[in-house]
């Protein structure tokens, strides 16, 4: 961990590096003579990750190989498939460099085909620090760089595997904090800050949030766990049907059938898949969010999200660049009091959603007083929303009963064609009570309000949310109508935003409402097409 | 709510339409690629019932030249009605569809790019489009089927408008 970086011989004479213990000089290098910022290397440890990782990629094909190797004369081959992984590793530590100069960081990749990746530093949105477990017993980490192109050239992605843990923390301070670092920043490894990779965020930073292990009883009501236990159940299936595993014959199964009655496997089924269910939800929880806190760097402009039980990640967010949050209020975590949140921020394109949460299934309040503190207005989260009127309201209601009728409509044209008895069709029929709450529901949930500084919108009862929206960070408005949404008046007013999801909409708001709502939360942009 | 004072009209605002509509020539093109797909139907429909692929009701047919003649003659007439584009100093904005209805609606100051494009076919009849995108992946404005020389204009104003503003637009 203490061993120094060496700048590679390409580079000329090494930066001057501050004493240790001291702040780095503050008087800018004005004009320097030499190449200020020198290209520097991943961590040589780096090499132990890699071949390891490529080792497990290759697992299937190396056993391929040894088990047709052992059979044959000649075996000298086989060393080659050992090789590859290594070589690989190799090769990718010695042509990768990269580096932070005054206005950008550079990385460079590549042996033949060199190729550069060149970020703005005033275009850094976020700093992602992932370690695996391999990382973590090393001491690295993995950083990884959301610039504000917000993720459409997927193939620039820009990252750095691995540094050691300090030296991409200190970086992140780089990118991060530019304002506090000199303007000469450079890179400094080593003593000053020997954190630990079990230390949390260092001494100035304050905690918002941590972990509280009780919240581990909403994980089951979150729809993670089932799907987890359905791909299990549907792998498992596979496998066995694979692997021949005949564990009931067929002779067996009419037993089975006829011994055990269908009422106790309909009954025990689902309730062995909700158990399951639970299980893994619990366990998932844990492990993304085993250790988690959020906080706050002492002048409130960097948040930081720690968490992970095998690999730990440290996201670190501008406040500056969060445009707002997303408020999740599935309907099991509503009844429970809990939600969720996320942060809505420019530069984390959609695909990387899960380094924008900010905190996982918590009490509501929790989630209220964390959106407060990273609004600094706790108006947004309060608000008592406009609703939608009651075109709104019966949309709601046509649309819940057309779905929910489905079900009794098929089980009565099934009981008049087929010997299905009519009261068959009985039990199908409370789809439409159930239909008819979740109408209700969805219009209670359905509004929108503004506040000082922000735009709110609120849906959805199954996968409710509360989206909170910078007002200053909508760039545009769709208005759509369906052909049914016009006939009852209604638009989807949707308000473009360059973060998060790029769209957040009011659904069905009655069309005067939409115009006058995007034109009190952006001032001035419609006013040139009102009549 | 608002910072400023609401004006008169805003006690019920509506929302006017843009102002220009497309090129005139634009529904002779939509009629010609809506003909086309009808044609490719009928030539499965046709094909369907000569080849047994499956049984082709004898009410299909009528139902397929209703469908077909009112997509061909009506849809051009209602999309053209209904695409229309309008730019201003401070704002581009645009209302597109026929059976739904979508309008756009971008400041000047948040426009990164605007991009100018011109199929074979259009250059023939000489059209093009012009797209006009904000730094949020689900705001492109795209006014399609506009005379030439119109979108060269736009082009050329929409540029000179968004080099005046600053910053990156996010």
């Amino acid at each position: 961990m203490s061993e120094p970086r060496q700048p590679t011989p390409q580079d000329g004479p090494p930066a001057q590096v501050p004493l240790e213990g001291l702040p780095p000089p503050t008087v800018p290098q004005s004009a320097p003579p030499v190449e200020p910022f020198p290209w520097r290397r991943l961590d040589p440890r780096m090499l132990l990750v890699h071949p390891v990782l490529e080792l497990v990629k290759f697992f299937p094909f190396l056993v391929g190989i040894f088990v047709l190797g052992r059979s044959g004369e000649d075996n000298w081959w086989q060393f080659i498939g050992v090789g590859i992984p290594i070589a690989l590793g190799v090769m990718r530590f010695l042509t990768t460099t990269y580096r932070v100069t005054q206005t950008q960081v550079e990385l460079q990749r590549g042996l033949i085909g060199k190729k550069v990746v060149t970020a703005r530093l005033d275009r850094v949105r976020a700093v992602e620090l992932t370690s695996s477990p391999i990382h973590r017993l090393l001491g690295l980490a993995k950083i990884e760089i959301g610039t504000a192109s917000g993720g459409k050239q997927d193939d620039d992605k820009f990252a750095l595997d691995s540094l050691p843990m300090a030296e991409a923390r200190e970086m992140r301070v780089a990118l991060l904090h530019r304002t506090e670092a000199p303007a000469s920043f450079q890179l400094v490894v080593g003593p000053p800050h020997s954190d630990d990779v079990s230390n949390g965020p260092s001494r100035a930073d304050v905690v918002l949030v941590r972990l509280d292990p009780r919240w581990v009883r909403f994980a089951p009501l979150t729809s993670s766990g089932n799907v987890i236990a359905a791909g299990l159940l549907a792998l498992f299936g596979q496998f066995a049907d694979r692997a021949n595993l005949d564990i009931v014959t067929e002779k067996q199964a009419e037993g089975l059938l006829t011994g055990i009655s269908v009422v106790l496997v309909v009954v025990l089924v689902p309730l062995s898949f909700i158990i399951l269910g639970a299980v893994f939800a619990i366990l998932g929880y844990l492990i993304s969010n085993w250790g988690f806190t959020l906080s706050r760097d002492a002048r409130g402009l960097v948040f930081q999200v720690r968490r992970g039980l095998l690999t730990t990640t440290e996201t670190s967010l501008e406040r500056e660049r969060v445009r707002g949050l997303e408020v999740g209020e599935q309907l099991g975590l509503r009844l429970a009091g809990a939600g969720r949140l996320s942060a809505v921020v420019t530069g984390i394109s959609k695909d990387e959603r899960s380094s924008t949460q900010l905190v996982p299934p918590a009490p509501i309040e929790v989630v209220a007083h964390v959106g407060a503190e990273l609004l600094e207005d706790a108006s947004p989260m309060r608000l008592t929303l406009q609703q939608h009127g009651p075109a709104a309201r019966r949309r709601r209601y046509t649309r819940a009963l057309l779905g929910a009728s489905v079900v009794p409509v098929l089980a009565l044209v099934l009981s008049l064609t087929t010997p299905l008895p009519w009261w068959a069709v009985l039990p199908a029929l409370s789809t439409l009570p159930i239909g008819l709450a979740l109408a209700a529901d969805r219009y209670r949930r359905l509004g929108h309000g503004l506040t000082e500084g922000y735009l709110v919108v609120r849906s959805g009862t199954l996968r409710g949310r509360r989206d909170v929206l910078q007002r200053s960070g909508v760039i545009g408005w769709n208005v759509q109508q369906s052909w049914f949404q016009r006939r009852a008046g209604l638009v989807t007013l949707v308000a473009t935003t360059a973060a998060g999801q790029q769209a957040y909409a009011a659904i069905d708001i009655p069309e005067g409402m939409a115009v006058a709502l995007a034109d009190a939360a952006v001032p001035g942009l419609l006013t040139p097409f009102l009549s | 709510m608002t910072d400023q004072a609401p004006e008169p009209a805003a006690a019920n605002p509506a929302l006017r339409e843009p102002a220009h509509q497309v090129s005139s020539k634009a529904p002779v093109v939509w009629a010609a690629g809506a003909a086309v797909r009808s044609l490719v139907v009928l030539v499965v429909l046709v094909l369907a019932s000569v080849f047994d692929w499956f049984p082709v009701p004898l009410w299909a047919w009528p139902l397929y030249a209703v469908l077909a003649i009112a997509y061909v003659v009506w849809m051009p007439k209602v999309r053209y009605r209904i695409h229309r584009w309008e730019s201003t100093d401070t704002a581009v904005y645009t209302q597109t569809g026929w059976l739904s209805r979508e309008r756009r609606i971008a400041p000047m100051s948040r426009v990164q790019t605007v991009d100018f494009e011109q199929s074979v076919i259009a250059r023939f009849l000489g059209l093009a489009s012009v797209t006009v995108t904000t730094a949020s992946a689900a705001g492109p404005l795209k006014i399609t089927m506009i005379d030439k020389p119109v979108a060269d204009r736009l082009v050329d104003d929409l540029t000179r408008r968004t080099e005046a503003e600053a910053g990156d637009a996010t």
